[in-house]
């Protein structure tokens, strides 16, 4: 469908001339074989929400689009006819230290974000992938965590209210600035991994945490990944206040400096405590025969392990790549690594880590053609259904996208969801076809 | 009142239904027994009977129930042990009650992950009776844990003094079965986290009932700390330990609860249960630290050092566990207590940002004087959750108006000040009208949207949190159908 030249012409005198991209700009903004046919970057609410008036008035597909860093996660739009760049809604809006509460605009950088959160010494607990690209949005939209979440939880625990646009241009607002609340329905929750297909989320108040005093990380290095395994259960199942317990296997591991397989961990809070616990950690970690050694570049391990799988640094190198997440049950992590492994081995070259306490498992599989790597893929996602999980294919490259569902079977509930679906965006005008059963 | 008058027909045929899925054991139609069931925590403000009451004992059965009742076009709810603060399982006029108390059983202990499937009837407290001696805990704890179930804990996203470092119910819960109301039972989330799809269970929490019934729930639980530290700080003014309050938190101190009793409150608790608050203190904090000992002992320091620096007149550990026990029953008993300073109470609940608590206290007093009704203080002050207990002497004429007038009041002063009217009691029969206050007809609309996804015959827990469509703004529509006031 080709946008009607009123259309652009109204898009235009909306957010003004030189915020309505066309033309060469344009493939910037390009998911799979399309690229929209214009891209508007306003720079308010009311502009988002004429915007997206006249986008519903004239039946356009549009995506709403942040840093555009994992924009590769989901089906490729059924409808790509307008791309909405958020980015220049990009400011810290409120933050009350004394509160632990804060809400900034959806276009901010998480690393911005974080900066400005920073300057009182607080943070918000999300280590997502890329969060020098990444945008608040976006990382709500697509509920990214890290490896913090182990301690911290995830955007469904740190994020209090939402206002978000609707499809038809309203803008409503969800939640309170309050760190408790159970007035009306949460409707914030829908909002947040619905990949804007419910709603494009303007801003978001959250909880803050303060900045530890110090952040102390070791490498446990384990025989296998069924002794590492064991040895996270006994830490998960402890008293101590891990802030990461990754497991991560020998490919993975390389990443953050270290020879795998075995366990990431990192404690954080005064020096003195931080002692505390990795006395009581070593003497964990010794029952088992391991031996803990502190990480030298903890930072380093940290950017790394919360990038992980995707290409930040570049080291991704030749041939085809699939980035995947995928859940299982805690316990069953190294059961799922170690058979995916067993599995495409031979076919596909593989690394995996794993955040224990939420059995979430993330990886990348590589081959030089697209079939091995079809098969790969297919094997990778039976293990984890086999343990009663699943897996979803983030990123695909060219070639490898044919008959592959990325959402993998359809979830339970899906009814419902599609219902959901029609009653907020009956036009399916928003993200169309991206998300789970062709929302 | 009786229930809204089924066709006599209709309650026949239903009642043999329910028999032949249940048993005649589990249906209750005698109207004595049903008048049981006419209220739920909050007696004093609207009750009615439900026409028929029937207690399944399995899943297949609610969705049975459930069906029937779809069919039919007869309204239904869900009701657990009926502790709820806001009239969540009050029926609003008559329909078939579906009350879980019959599936109360533990399904799943999974402990090597650390997870818990029960039955929605399945006792808050049971649950953590039951993994303790494997050292872990279920986190939320409201103060009815010894009666409510899990499954109205999700229902009305339940919270309790220790939510300020672990959460509230919708933190803890992984997984619930759903008698969606056309009898359709559907699995939300599970026990493997994030699968992919919208989160169904997210707004589920705390829906009070209103989007389907919750048969069986999966919950996190958590490895027992390895210590507990209580201390009581004893403050000369309520200003001074709201200080102390924000002071500990700035510090990056989380304790595992942080509640405040102001002087009317330890007068009544003192009166009472002797837990040992000084009787000349403005208010006190019961501070609790949990975590690897060390790590406590430091915090400990901190938390002392604060209160210091607000100038507090004395701080005490607890040096035994029967010394917390009876700090905490002071707490605990706190609600108990008030008849022994007013014949009957209003209790409100309401949040502010946690830095505005001193001022909303302060305005509390202030409204109390304006409409000559005595307010006593408890806060969970850590999260700035307020529970104003409005004292009513009903031999007075005149003071049960101003004591819902001062309550309509202290919930506007709450939402201006950047809060919410309820942060774990719910919305339910009793402050439908003051969600327009906090929300526009938009926000509202998008939550009628939901509701009708999930219950488009509006068959289910019908009347509940939405205000009546017809009624003014504001709380005076609520006020007038509080008849009278909660017995203290």
């Amino acid at each position: 469908m080709t946008v009607a030249a009123s259309v652009i012409q109204d898009l235009r005198a909306v957010v003004g001339a030189e915020s309505l991209l066309m033309g060469e700009g344009l493939e910037a903004y390009r998911l799979g074989d399309r690229i929209p046919q214009a891209v508007v970057m306003p720079t308010d609410d009311a502009e988002v929400s004429k915007s997206l008036a006249l986008a519903w008035e004239g039946a356009l597909g549009v995506v709403p689009w942040g840093g555009g860093s994992h924009q590769s996660i989901g089906s490729p739009p059924s409808r790509y006819d307008l791309a909405l760049d958020l980015t220049r809604l990009n400011r810290l809006l409120v933050h009350e230290p004394a509160d632990m509460t804060a809400t900034a605009q959806a276009g901010i950088r998480m690393a911005e974000l974080q900066r400005q959160l920073g300057k009182h010494g607080q943070f918000l607990p999300l280590d997502v992938s890329m969060p020098g690209l990444a945008t608040l949005g976006g990382v709500l939209a697509t509920r990214l965590s890290g490896p913090l979440r182990c301690r911290y939880g995830t955007a469904r625990d740190l994020i209090l209210g939402v206002r978000v646009a609707h499809a038809d241009g309203t803008i409503t607002k969800a939640g309170a600035r309050v760190v408790k609340n159970a007035t009306g329905y949460d409707v914030t929750k829908l909002y947040l991994g619905s990949h804007g297909t419910l709603g494009i989320i303007l801003e978001a108040t959250f909880r803050v945490y303060p900045r530890p005093d110090v952040e102390r990380g070791w490498w446990l290095p384990a025989h296998d990944l069924g002794a590492a395994q064991v040895l996270a259960n006994r830490i998960l199942g402890s008293h101590l206040v891990p802030n990461r317990v990754e497991l991560v296997d020998e490919v993975a591991g390389r990443v953050c400096g270290v020879s795998g397989p075995g366990l990431v961990v990192s404690i954080s809070g005064l020096p003195e405590t931080v002692q505390g616990q990795f006395v009581d950690l070593e003497r964990m970690a010794g029952e088992f025969g391991v031996t803990p050694s502190e990480l030298r570049n903890a930072e380093g391990a940290w950017t790394a392990l919360s990038d992980f799988p995707w290409p930040n640094a570049g080291w991704i190198g030749q041939g085809l790549w699939v980035l995947w997440r995928g859940g299982v049950l805690p316990a069953d992590c190294a059961r799922a690594i170690r058979a995916i492994r067993e599995r495409v081995s031979g076919s596909a070259e593989v690394a995996m880590a794993a955040t224990v306490s939420h059995g979430a498992i993330r990886g990348r599989l590589g081959a030089e053609a697209p079939e091995p790597l079809v098969r790969a893929l297919a094997a990778a996602r039976e293990t984890l259904v086999g343990l009663g999980g699943y897996l979803v294919a983030l990123r695909l490259p060219e070639g490898v996208r044919d008959g592959i569902d990325v959402w993998g079977r359809p979830p339970d509930g899906l009814g419902v969801m599609q219902r959901l679906k029609a009653a907020f965006d009956a036009k399916g005008i928003l993200n169309p076809g991206r998300f789970v059963g062709g929302i | 009142m009786n229930g809204n008058g089924l066709a006599p027909d209709t309650r026949t045929h239903l009642i043999r239904a329910f028999e032949r899925i249940v048993g005649p054991e589990g249906v209750i139609s005698s109207p004595d027994e049903l008048r049981v069931y006419d209220c739920d925590a909050l007696t004093f403000f609207h009750r009615c009977p439900p026409d028929v009451v029937v207690l399944p004992t399995s899943t297949s059965q609610v969705a049975e129930i459930v069906r029937r009742c779809y069919e039919f076009g007869v309204p239904f709810l869900p009701r657990g042990a009926g502790t709820g603060l806001s009239g969540g399982a009050t029926p609003r006029a008559g329909g078939v009650m579906i009350v879980l108390t019959r599936m109360t059983r533990i399904l799943d202990l999974d402990l090597a992950n650390r997870m818990a499937t029960v039955e929605a009837g399945c006792v808050n407290l049971w649950l953590t009776k039951a993994v303790e001696c494997h050292g872990l805990f279920y986190a939320p704890d409201p103060a009815s844990q010894a009666a409510c179930t899990i499954g109205g804990n999700v229902a009305e996203n339940a919270g309790g003094p220790h939510c300020l470092k672990y959460g509230v119910t919708t933190n803890h819960v992984l997984g619930a079965t759903v008698v969606l109301p056309d009898g359709e039972v559907v699995r939300l989330g599970g026990k493997v986290s994030d699968s992919p799809g919208c989160d169904l269970l997210g707004v589920f929490t705390g829906a009070e009932g209103t989007l389907g019934i919750c048969t069986e729930v999966t919950v996190r639980l958590l490895p027992q700390p390895e210590a507990v530290k209580t201390i009581l700080a004893i403050f000369r003014t309520i200003e001074d330990a709201c200080s102390a309050v924000s002071g500990v938190i700035a510090r990056g101190i989380i304790p595992v609860a942080m509640e405040m009793l102001d002087r009317e409150t330890i007068t009544a608790v003192e009166a009472n249960v002797k837990a040992g608050y000084p009787l000349d203190a403005g208010a006190v904090l019961l501070i609790e630290l949990d975590g690897p000992r060390g790590e406590i002992e430091a915090e400990a320091v901190g938390v002392e050092a604060v209160c210091r620096e607000q100038g507090c007149l004395d701080v005490r550990v607890a040096q035994t566990e029967e010394e917390r026990a009876l700090l905490w029953k002071g707490r605990k008993e706190a609600a108990g207590s008030f008849g022994r300073i007013a014949h009957h109470y209003y209790l409100q609940d309401a949040v502010v940002p946690r830095t505005k608590l001193a001022q909303v206290l302060r305005e509390i007093e202030e409204i109390g004087a304006r409409y000559r009704v005595k307010i006593a203080n408890v806060a969970h002050a850590g999260d700035g959750n307020v529970h104003p207990m409005i004292c009513v002497d009903r031999d007075v004429p005149g003071c049960e108006e101003r004591a819902i007038q001062a309550g309509s009041e202290i919930m506007r002063r709450c939402i201006e000040l950047g809060g919410t009217v309820t942060g774990e009691h719910g919305i339910g029969l009793e402050k439908r009208e003051y969600l327009r206050l906090m929300y526009s007809p938009a926000d509202l609309a998008v939550m009628h949207r939901v509701r009708g996804v999930f219950d488009p015959a509006g068959l289910c827990n019908p009347g509940k949190i939405f205000p009546d469509e017809d009624g003014p703004a504001g709380a005076e529509h609520s006020a007038r159908h509080a008849s009278a006031v909660s017995a203290g």
